[in-house]
This record gives structure tokens, C-alpha cells and sequence, in this order.
């Protein structure tokens, strides 16, 4: 066996992508801070009954699973940060108005995930706790915008739904459970054939309702079009007046704004407006999030809830690369002068780098374009393309 | 560019009227070419021919925007990341529990007995079976499955049969059908959200031969 092999979907991030991650990681963290975000950092492992339950509800397969030696109970590490948020919003502030929390962290997955197909994804993610309205919505739905762009990514779809539409649709016509899963994994594909298929008992208003969920997709027109093949039930006006104050409410933004009403993700929590990103390049949504009120009530209180999260490396995977700047070469020379001008530059944010004796062969593989030379007396700085390996 | 991934053989002939419908023609036939990656009349539109059971994969990944793969092939694959929009209706055929002729298939069932079974579809048999309550032991096999039963490989294969000749020819007879099998038009997700303007125009050319044609 080659020991140094690493486990299938798990990957080094090697110095050039693991600069972009971090860099990216503050710029989004100082974005949301100035927000009014707090951040926290919730830990990598809890009793498995936390991690599942609520928001957590479809994630048991994919996490992966140890026991506690202290007290025999099963542990998980985490899959996904956002139950943990809602943890400590539901019972560690208590704060009665609103909270924002924000974090950024590894989670593991068995199985993998996400753009970068990896079982080592690295969320980062904003919540807001507290409050119903749609403006929350609107908050959150601006912040990720911002946070894609701050990322680089200039053309942006937003793809957003409802899940209140379908939920209403089933209570309305008393679906069982198990036809509820069913059609649910139809809708997901939009495949309408087997929604008309699995559906065929039911009356004909529900059938032809979810049918056209499959075909409600595209520009805000979309929603006019639901209005008129959908039921006009309250729950059903309502969502689409959400979703129509969330698209006046992105107006002002430089992106693109679609709507998918058999887009379901996460139905299990999610209570209203949930939403994904896209863009040219990726071959899935980028960061996705919506609204899961009361998710709390398993912790014990039951908060209003709105958040979204996105796999910071597989973000990255397919961004151009940044320019950083280069290092800095400076002599292995016990000189008070050039210990000044180190620190010097350094406190400027200059990389510099002081050769160690005895590698004066490899000094194209520090990655220098300057180096620092004594000229009358004063150490300076100039260009040095001797140093550059391309 | 939009990519569309097809399979050669009987899916890619019934696909051509389809695709003719929304104004693409190949400009190679498939099977004359040894080319993988076909150019059409349209610039912005070109053709990859890849293994029927690889369809999903290239779309799922977005190698490919569109594809055609059989329900069979879906079913295996789980369709994560696709739509499945479209029953084109076309490469239909049925999967089907088949059996010696001398072997008594409920009679086992009756029995208890545990079958074995061969299938190159293990997804879908092992659905099959354990939603019948039956245990079986599944033997994958990559083809002529018809084998199977003849030198005592299996009780039983799951196999799609669309005439029957074969199962005859081999002393074989269909008892159970597993479901039904068209071809589906499968989108990858973020092509639809990303690229709508260009791929509604072939989708609804599609629904509407599919609706002329039923």
C-alpha cells in the first residue's frame, strides 16, 4: 500500500488554491460581519440526535458516525453547520428579537458532495433567527448575491421557489406520506409523466396543479402563469406574493432572477422560500438556503428561520486564478541593516523570504521576483528576474 | 454550445426525426463515423455518441446539456442532478422477469424459495424483489443474460424484451413484468436554469412530436 494515498473525495488544498480559499473565506467573513453577522464556531462533533433532527432531518446517511467513550452515546461530525446554528440560536443566546450568526468550517460527508464532489466540503454561511416576514427573506437573498460577487462571480441566476406551494396543494388534497415522498422525487425531476401517473387518484384540480408545477419555470412571468393554473387558495397566493416582493426586492442587484416552482430542496425542513444559486461554469447551484421556521421547536424553541450556505471549495474550483503578489528574496547575511529593511517591508505586507544557508541552488522554487541588495551602504529592493522559475 | 449526448443504434434513429423537428440534422451518421463528437447544421448545437448507460453521467456532470437514455439506464444511474422532463416514447420495450420453460416461478415464490438471479440491471431487480417481499441472490452480468438459466447460473433473469424472439430461441418464457421502458429526454440542472432561452425551443419541439405522435 502507498501509505502517503489519501482516502477516495478527500484532497489536500495545496498552497495556490489554498490561498484563494482563505482569501475568499475573509473576504466573505468581513462581509458579513459588517452585516451586523456574528460569527461563530460550532464544534466539529455532536450527539448524533442534535446533528439529525430538524434541518438536519436527511442527513443521517451521509454522516459519519463514532461513539462516545465518555458516555456510550453515538457521536456524529457534522455534515452540515446550519442544525448547529439553529442549536445555539434556539438555546445558547436566547436572544428574543433577532439573531444573525454566520460561520465557515469544514463539515465531512460519506458520500461526496456538492460541485467539488468532495466528502470534505467547507461551508460558510449566514442565518438569520427571529423574524417571519419576507423581508428577512429579501436580507438574506441580497447577502448571498453579495457574497457571490465579492467572490468574482460576475453573471448570477438566482433560482428561487416556494415550498408552501406544494405543501399546500398535498394538505389541501390529504396526500399520504408515502405518495407525498413520491411525488416529491417526481418533482425533482420534473418528470411529469410519473407525477400524472402517481397522482392518478387524486382529484383533478390537485393532479393538473402539481402537473404544472413541472412546467412553471422561467422569468418572473412565471408567476402571473401560476396564478392562473394553481388553485386560488390563500396559502397559494400568499407564497406568490413572497415571491414576487423577493424579486422587487433583488431589482436593484446585478443579477438574474428565475423562478422554479417544482424546485423543492430540502422540503423536509424547509418551510417557505428557498432559493440557489447559478452560474456559467458550474455544473450545479453554487450556494443554496431558504426558510425553515420552526425547526427550533426541537431545541425547544421554535424560531422563525432564514439562511443560506455555500461549498467554498467547490466555489473556488472553478474561478480563475488571483494574482498574488510575489515574494520578496533576501540574503542569508546577519546585517543589521538588512534585519531592518525585513521588517520594514513586512510591516508594509511585502512576503519576504530570507534564504537559509545551503540551498542557494533552489532559490527559483521560493517563488521571488525581487531581492533585497546592499547598494552604498542601504539595503534596497530590485527587480529580479533571475530568481523567477517560468 | 449545447451538447447532446445520445447513444448509437435505436436510440439515435428514432431520435433523429426528434431532433429534425426542432431543426438539427447531423451532419455524420453515427454509425458510418468512427468520430465521437458530431457536428450538426446548427453551429451553436453538436452531438457526442456515447454508451447508452453512460448518458446520465455526461449530463449529470454537464459534459453534456441534454441527453436520451432509456428509463432502464435511469433507474440504474438514480437520476441525481438530472430532470427527466420528456417521455419520448420512442425505444420502448419492457423489463421482465423470464424463466426456464420447465421452471415454476410462482410455485417457487409459494415456496419460499430463494432465487437466484441474474441481471445487468441490479438497481432496479433488487427494488423489484424486495418490494414483492421475495429474497433473492442477484448475479450481475454485463450481457447475453438469456445464458443464465440454461447452465444453472440462475433461477431467473430480469432483462428487457421487446419481441420475445430471444427468450424463445432459448427455451425462456417472460412471467412478471418489472416496468415499463421508453426513453427519456433528461436535462442537466443547471444547463435549464442557465441556458433556457436556447433549450426550451428543442424541449417543446420535442413535446409537440412526442404529443403528435401518441
Amino acid at each position: 500500500m502507498l501509505n502517503w494515498l489519501l482516502p477516495e473525495y478527500i484532497e489536500d488544498v495545496l498552497p495556490a488554491e489554498a490561498a484563494r480559499v482563505e482569501l475568499l473565506r475573509r473576504r466573505l467573513l468581513d462581509l458579513f460581519k459588517v452585516h451586523g453577522y456574528q460569527y461563530v464556531i460550532p464544534p466539529m462533533l455532536e450527539y448524533m440526535e442534535s446533528l439529525t433532527t430538524g434541518i438536519g432531518h436527511d442527513l443521517d446517511i451521509v454522516t459519519f458516525k463514532v461513539v462516545d467513550q465518555l458516555t456510550g452515546k453515538l457521536m456524529g461530525i457534522r455534515a452540515d453547520i446550519t442544525p448547529q446554528a439553529a442549536r445555539i440560536d434556539a438555546h445558547m443566546l436566547n436572544n428574543q428579537g433577532v439573531s444573525r450568526l454566520c460561520y465557515a468550517g469544514s463539515v465531512l460527508r460519506t458520500t461526496p458532495d456538492g460541485l467539488a464532489r468532495s466528502r470534505e466540503p467547507l461551508h460558510v454561511g449566514a442565518e438569520i433567527y427571529g423574524h417571519p416576514g419576507v423581508e428577512s427573506d429579501i436580507e438574506i437573498h441580497r447577502l448571498m448575491v453579495k457574497a457571490l460577487q465579492q467572490v468574482g462571480l460576475s453573471t448570477l441566476y438566482i433560482d428561487i421557489s416556494h415550498v408552501g406551494i406544494f405543501a399546500s396543494l398535498l394538505s389541501d388534497a390529504g396526500i399520504t406520506e408515502a405518495l407525498e415522498q413520491e411525488l416529491y422525487a417526481a418533482l425533482q425531476s420534473k418528470d411529469q409523466s410519473a407525477v400524472r401517473s402517481l397522482g392518478k387518484d387524486l382529484d383533478k384540480v390537485t393532479l393538473d396543479a402539481l402537473c404544472s408545477l413541472t412546467e412553471l419555470n422561467g422569468d418572473v412571468s412565471v408567476l402571473d402563469e401560476a396564478a392562473k393554473r394553481l388553485p386560488a387558495t390563500e396559502n397559494i397566493q400568499q407564497a406568490l406574493n413572497d415571491l414576487k416582493a423577493v424579486h422587487a426586492g433583488l431589482s436593484d442587484l446585478d443579477v438574474k432572477v428565475c423562478f422554479d416552482l417544482a424546485e423543492l430542496r430540502g422540503y423536509h425542513y424547509h418551510s417557505g422560500i428557498v432559493f440557489a444559486a447559478y452560474a456559467q461554469g458550474y455544473a450545479g447551484p453554487l450556494a443554496r438556503g431558504g426558510r425553515y421556521d420552526e425547526v427550533g421547536a426541537i431545541f425547544g424553541r421554535a424560531r422563525p428561520a432564514t439562511g443560506f450556505s455555500l461549498d467554498l471549495r467547490g466555489v473556488v474550483s472553478s474561478l480563475p486564478a488571483i494574482e498574488t503578489s510575489k515574494a520578496v528574496f533576501a540574503p542569508a547575511d546577519h546585517d543589521d541593516g538588512l534585519a531592518q529593511a525585513i521588517e520594514g517591508l513586512r510591516a508594509e505586507g511585502e512576503i519576504v523570504i530570507q534564504e537559509l544557508p545551503g540551498h542557494e541552488v533552489h532559490r527559483q522554487e521560493l517563488g521571488c521576483d525581487r531581492r533585497l541588495v546592499k547598494q552604498d551602504g542601504a539595503w534596497i529592493v530590485v527587480v529580479a528576474p533571475e530568481l523567477s522559475n517560468q | 454550445m449545447i451538447t447532446i449526448a445520445l447513444s448509437k443504434g435505436r436510440i439515435f434513429e428514432e431520435t433523429t426525426p426528434l431532433l429534425a423537428a426542432a431543426g438539427i440534422t447531423a451532419l455524420e451518421d453515427p454509425e458510418a463515423s468512427r468520430k465521437l463528437i458530431l457536428s450538426t447544421n446548427r453551429p451553436d448545437v453538436r452531438l457526442i455518441i456515447v454508451r447508452a448507460t453512460d448518458v446520465p453521467t455526461y449530463v449529470q456532470y454537464g459534459a453534456a446539456d441534454l441527453g436520451i437514455a432509456g428509463k432502464d439506464v435511469l433507474d440504474e444511474h438514480g437520476g441525481e442532478g438530472l430532470y427527466q422532463p420528456l417521455d419520448l416514447k420512442i425505444a420502448r420495450c419492457r423489463m421482465m422477469v423470464a424463466v426456464r420453460e420447465d421452471f415454476d416461478y410462482f410455485g417457487s415464490i409459494r415456496r419460499g424459495a430463494r432465487l437466484k438471479v441474474v441481471t445487468k440491471y441490479v438497481k432496479t431487480a433488487r427494488e423489484h424483489f424486495a418490494a414483492k417481499g421475495m429474497h433473492v441472490d442477484l448475479i450481475k452480468l454485463y450481457g447475453s443474460m438469456e445464458l443464465g438459466p440454461l447452465v444453472g447460473l440462475a433461477d431467473a433473469i430480469v432483462d428487457l424484451v421487446s419481441t420475445g424472439g430471444t427468450l424463445r430461441a432459448n427455451n425462456l418464457k417472460a412471467v412478471e413484468e418489472v416496468t415499463d421502458i421508453s426513453s427519456r429526454l433528461v436535462v442537466n440542472q443547471a444547463s435549464l436554469k442557465l441556458k433556457r432561452e436556447s433549450l426550451q425551443p428543442i424541449m417543446d419541439a420535442f413535446a409537440q412530436v412526442v404529443a403528435a405522435n401518441n
